[in-house]
């Protein structure tokens, strides 16, 4: 009788364990700036990851097993970054981790996941080099390696033969500027000046005056919203009729609320579109302005592409999936249906390709140009 | 080279001059009084942009009108500066600490402490963003003069700063009180033996000087559409450059080494990369330092 009992009693605290296992959560760590002064973007990646979480876990989750997200606050301060990653990486539970914001903070976190074996998804660290931390790095955001060499070809099928590149003086801005004109020479096309300002910079009409003088078909703008919202309205003073280009920074409302009717005509290739016609695109766009009360911008939209990639790959393996496991899944991601076009990771520089759009600025919206 | 380019470059440069001047006057007209650099003259700047922001988006009043009501904000603006930052360390009137350099000294990073303050401050409230502006109080129309392209901006600035400088000028030398700021200027002690009220004075300096920074903040702001907590710092910096170019305590020669500045940057710019260009601004000073130690514009003796 005791036997009985106690062989019960084992059997049970066994079916207890395996239970409990089995209904256990799996946990995913996210590191981003909820305060300081870049908290807006924080807010922005959790609004969208939660959405992402929800309907990702409503669908059933990891074969029946749900994710949670378990958020720390890197205030994008590469030493804080740092701590975030070591509680990560010690963390048993956590498998794989998404952000950080900056390529200053998730490069130097990911260097701690590098050596400890964590996989990293960043849905915007930029930087050239932040891959090449480590083996363990993936990003969710289009390089100018990228785009450079897309928007090229769109000039010069669009035949501009001659085209002047004016471009931030920063390490974004000396890529954005190098890829794009090798391409654009290399397609037979001709670039007449080149000019490089500091970041900080307000007035730009010397640039734009020495620009103007060689006459270019086209101007190519290698800048964030800001600084572009001033050059074009400083180009549109100094009656400057050359066509205007630019890359996905360009794409957000605040350039069209600053820049007005200089913003017109303006071209430039983005990957995320508000006002897709496409019903992923769409529903996502609903979806966030009624829990949000805002239209999501380009930021919200790669965040929820990113947490979107990973919980993909985590389901591609399994509820046991390892953080080794979740890298090489990872790695395999191909043609990831996301809001911000199909998304494939480069199979030998993990590189993230996406299909771009290309916009064009017309009665103060953005339109698709044809 | 074209010459229109170039001339398109010099006019370019001008415009850019002209803005430092309209900061460089109050900056100067302060320094002249109390010799001390007043680090808080750039926030000022932005909160006579960020008045007259607010004013436009609340009331859409006519552009006289928001003018009136930063001059307003901006002569408070240096009221409550100076009570803050200055008037403190300004408590003993005995000659070893009117002359002390530790009084000075305290000054200046007391005013620095209030910049630092009014800047995160706005930016806490604001964002660090560049705010939207209603497009139709933007001074940017094209104004085409044969080969040359101004705009509306260039010419309000140019007769804003002409019109600073006529009235500030009518101040110091047509009023009570104007007498009493150079008195103060020339010799505190002195003033003070002769029955001035000194700290008045001290006060009417700030609050005209910050009436002049706050009014250079709203015009620049809409000239070049770009109103963010940190607008103030790089044409204070360039203010400061030109006001120990001009001699300190010169008004016009703070005037005219702003306007140089602008139009050598600018002219620069067709010449090497614009990335370079703040090497001529900061040669130009060096090489005044070394051949005008008092500035080109500045007295032989030292003052005070």
């Amino acid at each position: 009788m005791t036997w009985s009992i106690r062989s019960l009693a084992a059997a049970s605290a066994l079916l207890a364990v395996t239970g409990a296992a089995l209904a256990q959560d799996i946990f995913v760590g996210y590191q981003i700036p909820l305060t300081g002064t870049q908290s807006q973007y924080g807010e922005v990646f959790r609004n969208a990851a939660t959405m992402q979480l929800e309907k990702f876990n409503a669908a059933g989750g990891v074969a029946g097993r749900k994710v949670q997200i378990v958020y720390e606050d890197s205030k994008s301060d590469p030493k804080e970054a740092v701590n975030i990653a070591r509680k990560f990486v010690d963390d048993k539970r956590i498998v794989a981790v998404l952000g950080d914001f900056a390529s200053g903070p998730s490069m130097a976190a990911g260097e701690v996941y590098g050596k400890e074996g964590m996989p990293q998804l960043s849905q915007t660290a930029s930087h050239p080099d932040f891959l090449k931390v480590s083996n363990w790095q993936f990003r969710n955001i289009t390089t100018q390696a990228q785009e450079g060499p897309f928007n090229a070809k769109w000039l010069r099928d669009g035949g501009v033969n001659t085209v002047a590149v004016i471009g931030l003086q920063n390490d974004w801005g000396l890529s954005a500027t190098g890829e794009f004109t090798k391409a654009f020479e290399a397609a037979g096309g001709k670039v007449t000046t080149t000019e490089l300002f500091n970041p900080g910079a307000r007035d730009f009409k010397a640039i734009l005056t020495k620009v103007a003088q060689a006459k270019p078909e086209a101007i190519y703008f290698a800048m964030f919203y800001e600084e572009g919202a001033l050059i074009l309205q400083q180009a549109r003073q100094l009656n400057i009729t050359a066509k205007l280009y630019s890359a996905s920074p360009f794409y957000a409302p605040k350039l069209i609320e600053l820049a007005g009717p200089a913003a017109e005509g303006v071209l430039l290739s983005t990957t995320f579109v508000a006002d897709s016609p496409l019903p992923l695109v769409s529903g996502f766009v609903a979806d966030y302005k009624k829990r949000y009360n805002s239209e999501p911008n380009q930021f919200a939209a790669q965040a929820y592409d990113a947490v979107g990639i990973l919980l993909e790959a985590i389901k591609r393996v399994g509820p046991a999936a390892t953080r080794a496991q979740i890298r090489d899944s990872l790695a395999a991601t191909a043609n990831y249906p996301g809001v911000t076009g199909a998304t494939t990771f480069d199979k030998v520089t993990r590189e993230p390709s996406k299909t771009l759009a290309k916009l064009q600025i017309k009665n103060g919206k953005f339109v698709l140009a044809q | 080279m074209d010459p229109t380019v170039l001339l398109q470059q010099v006019v370019n440069g001008l415009s850019i001059g002209l803005v430092y001047a309209l900061m460089a006057i109050g900056f100067t007209l302060i320094f002249g009084v109390l010799n001390v650099v007043n680090f808080a003259h750039g926030e000022v700047y932005t909160v006579g942009a960020f008045i007259g922001l607010l004013a436009i988006t609340a009331l859409q009043p006519p552009l006289w009108m928001v003018l009136g009501m930063v001059l307003l904000g901006g002569g408070i603006a240096g009221y409550v500066l100076e009570r803050l930052a200055f008037r403190p360390f300004r408590r003993f009137r005995d000659e070893a600490s009117i002359k002390s350099k530790a009084m000075r000294e305290a000054t200046l990073l007391s005013s620095l402490a209030v910049s630092i303050i009014v800047r995160e401050a706005l930016e806490l409230k604001f964002s660090g963003e560049m705010q939207t502006i209603a497009q139709t109080y933007l001074l940017q129309t094209p104004i085409q003069l044969g080969p040359i392209t101004i705009t509306d901006g260039n010419l309000i600035i140019f007769g804003l700063s002409v019109a600073s400088l006529g009235a500030l000028q009518f101040v110091l030398y047509r009023t009570r009180i104007g007498l009493a700021i150079r008195a103060v200027s020339n010799n505190v002690l002195g003033a003070q033996f002769v029955g001035i009220d000194t700290g008045r004075a001290i006060t009417a300096t700030f609050v005209v000087g910050s009436m002049l920074g706050a009014i250079a903040g709203i015009m620049v702001g809409l000239y070049q559409g770009a109103i963010f907590p940190q607008m103030g710092f790089e044409p204070g910096v360039k203010a400061f450059v030109a006001m120990v170019m001009g001699g300190l305590s010169s008004i016009p020669g703070a005037v005219v080494c702003a306007l140089i500045l602008g139009v050598s940057e600018s002219v620069a710019t067709q010449f090497f990369s614009d990335g370079w260009k703040a090497i001529v601004s900061y040669s130009f000073l060096l090489l005044t330092l070394w051949f005008f130690p008092s500035g080109i514009f500045g007295s032989k003796k030292e003052k005070m």
